[in-house]
């Protein structure tokens, strides 16, 4: 055997997965006319004549009072660094715009001069848009020395109701002492493993620290048959997505011999349309393994679980 | 304990997909119709429980701090609480804990989904272990088909009466202005709608909802303002090992454990006989089924005769959804609050067109996962 993903304290073997979601999010009216009408390089704000207060970017609803906000107003290109921080991606600050009563937060271009809180900054604006809040570009120095603009309503305003976004999460999941083991075997050996509770004296597959029902150590790892039986299943026919496998399929949950727990995991070897018919609940099953050369220590080096024929059948 | 009652009630219009407003815009519509129902102002609400499914629906983590700004929220006491398909109503546990405690006098229970930004099914697979199984996931879909394929066989059940449900649920939907899905069905429709993972069919399956529920809960005191509050008399949530040794997937014992707790409470001890109504949270139709005998509407494997004699339609002895269940409205994250609120409304006398006459002691349930969480609670016009 080898020890490929037992993992120790100090030197973890992980297991590294990417969630990539897809999303339309609604923007609702305030976030959609304000990203709308960066197309037409006009900041809009909201204003909140119960608390008189405008904010920017504008909120639907007025974070004070609670209550939906008057009107939209546009705001000058201009405005004041009330904080910032320099990061590995440039400088980020937030920025009082005049006739703001809010901050926002947004890029500096520092190219031309250093700025500090308090100095005076203008909008640049994107040469292409793109229906995000990048269409504001950045804000530069502002050596125009011009008083501070104000607040006026904004008019007809546009809309973008909703907007794609991608969420692509990486993780790194540890194996551990248990889990490494268990894959260790099963690509090296085609052996599956669980862990033997002494007080209730149930095998949990896949093998743990603790038995879930009486919560003890767990003591050693076992053997378990890789044939077992079907505890339940069903037949896949819907697509999604995300999904790792072409529908029809039958997901099935597997009790292995000398197991107490299930295993999920398919059955295949046989047309799936005639599944209904053919697989039953309690019937016996056997893994179907990849071969030796294609295992990664993962469920996947078992291929798929097909039914035992039966002695007439043989 | 200390009496809780619920003094007001809101939900959405719930939809397939609403254009118009974001994800916090929509659970404002329900605050704002429960403390219009209440008449009451965020500045009578002592305290917020924000409940929403797992962020991967919405790519929103920590909704509850957006949600703050549009409800009025500042400086008042807010946490989320979520739980699966029974966040709502763990968290209405919660809130009615902090009334019990004197912690608030009344307490806001917001909860929310808007279940058409993100990927459904794949976020819901991510509840697998990404070592063991998850490669196989199919949403709650894949094992709710494979347990109730396991039910039929040693239950002698058909699909037929999960599809009894289904007609039921459409129907009674009708008479919901908040469903959003209203059009009858028929048993042979059921039967022979497209197979998603079979034995679980297309019209086994509620709709996938933007939706959101709001429930007032308010200490005996508070309540006393109130023409008709519903009294909560008993509520109970429970959890399941995932992956234990020889775990029954006939019936939950999370639902067994929760419904024998808050009959106690409740002074039950014949719900079918006790109980004028019943909302149940049924992901799909064959849920319902092993509710009935999870709660002990009927022994144990009679789910099937129940359905079919008739005696859970609107009409019957003992009407189960008669707001139409998630089959009229889904958004995951507040479909356990809006079987609360329904329940509510039915001893208050104010469901509507789909009211039970004379109800005055309501039961419902939620839980998420086949049989893994499950919450049960009995409300009732009197304070007991
Ligand atoms: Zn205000
Ligand atoms: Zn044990």
């Amino acid at each position: 055997m080898t020890d490929g993903l037992v993992t120790s304290i100090d030197e973890a073997q992980v297991l590294t997965t990417t969630l990539s979601m897809p999303y339309t999010l609604t923007t609702g009216p305030a976030a959609g006319s304000f990203l709308f009408e960066l197309g037409n390089h006009r900041i809009l704000g909201s204003r909140c004549e119960v608390c008189s207060r405008t904010v920017v970017p504008p909120s639907d609803y007025c974070s004070r009072c609670g209550e939906a906000p008057d009107e939209f107003v546009q705001l000058p290109e201009t405005g004041t660094v009330t904080a910032l921080t320099r990061t590995d991606r440039g400088v980020l600050a937030l920025i009082r715009l005049d006739g703001a009563d809010a901050d926002l937060l947004h890029r500096l271009d520092l190219a031309k001069g250093a700025v500090t809180v308090g100095t005076r900054v203008r909008a640049v604006w994107a040469a292409t848009a793109t229906q995000s809040v990048l269409d504001l570009d950045c804000f530069v120095l502002d050596e125009d020395d011009q008083p501070p603009g104000t607040a006026h309503p904004a008019g007809e305003v546009g809309l973008i109701a909703q907007v794609p976004h991608q969420l692509e999460l990486e993780y790194q999941h540890s194996y551990g002492p248990h889990y490494g083991r268990l894959f260790d075997e099963l690509a090296s050996s085609r052996r599956i493993l669980g862990s033997l509770c002494p007080t209730c004296r149930n095998v949990l597959v896949p093998p743990r620290e603790f038995c879930d029902a009486c919560f003890v150590r767990t003591g050693q790892h076992v053997d378990v048959s890789d044939h077992g039986v079907l505890q339940a299943f069903s037949v896949i026919h819907l697509e999604f997505v995300g999904q790792t496998r072409t529908p029809p399929y039958i997901y099935a949950e597997i009790v292995l011999d000398g197991s107490a727990t299930r295993l999920i995991h398919t059955v295949a070897g046989f047309d799936v349309a005639t599944a209904a018919e053919r697989l039953s609940i309690g019937m016996p099953v056997r893994a179907v393994w990849k071969d030796p050369a294609d295992c990664r220590g993962t469920l996947n080096d078992i291929d798929y679980f097909e039914p035992v024929p039966s002695p007439d059948q043989q | 304990m200390p009496a809780v009652a619920i003094v007001g009630v809101g939900q959405t219009h719930h939809s397939r997909r609403r254009k118009d407003v974001s994800q916090v815009g929509l659970a404002r519509e329900a605050v704002t119709r429960a403390l219009e129902d209440a008449g009451l102002t965020m500045a009578d609400i002592d305290s917020v429980v924000v409940c929403t499914g797992p962020v991967l629906f919405a790519a929103v983590n920590q909704p509850e701090k957006w949600l703050v700004d549009a409800i009025g929220a500042r400086l008042k006491p807010v946490v989320r609480v979520t739980s699966g398909g029974g966040t709502g109503l763990a968290g209405a546990l919660a809130a009615v804990n902090q009334v019990r405690a004197g912690f608030a006098d009344r307490v806001l229970v917001v909860a929310y989904d808007k279940l058409s930004e993100g990927a459904l099914q794949y976020s819901i697979s991510t509840l697998y272990d990404p070592f063991w199984g998850r490669e196989f996931a199919v949403g709650i879909m894949g094992f709710s088909a494979a347990y109730w394929r396991a039910r039929m066989d040693v239950l002698g059940h058909t699909e037929e009466a999960a599809a009894l449900v289904s007609v039921k649920n459409h129907k009674n939907a009708m008479l919901n202005p908040y469903a959003h899905v209203r059009k009858e069905v028929s048993v042979e429709d059921v039967l022979s709608s497209r197979p998603l993972c079979w034995p679980i069919k297309l019209l086994d399956v509620p709709p996938i909802s933007d939706g959101a529920c709001a429930v007032i809960l308010a200490s005996e005191s508070a309540a006393k303002a109130c023409l008709d509050p519903a009294w909560i008399r008993g509520m109970a949530y429970y959890c399941e090992a995932e992956n234990a040794a020889y775990r029954s997937m006939i019936q939950s014992e999370p639902l067994t454990l929760a419904a024998s707790r808050v009959y106690q409470q409740a002074g039950i001890t014949n719900p079918r006989r006790q109980c004028d109504v019943v909302e149940v949270q049924e992901p799909f139709t064959c849920f319902e089924l092993s509710y009935y005998e999870g709660l002990g509407l009927c022994p144990p494997g009679g789910a099937a005769e129940l359905v079919a004699s008739g005696a859970t339609e609107l009409t019957g002895d003992i009407p189960v959804n008669p707001s139409g269940g998630c089959m009229g409205a889904n958004p995951i994250g507040a479909t356990a609050l809006i079987r609360l609120a329904e329940i509510a409304q039915q001893v208050r006398g104010r469901a509507g067109a789909h009211q039970v006459p004379d109800a005055r002691v309501g039961l419902m349930q939620a839980g998420g996962g086949w049989a893994n969480l499950r919450g049960v609670a009995v409300v009732s016009s009197e304070k007991g």
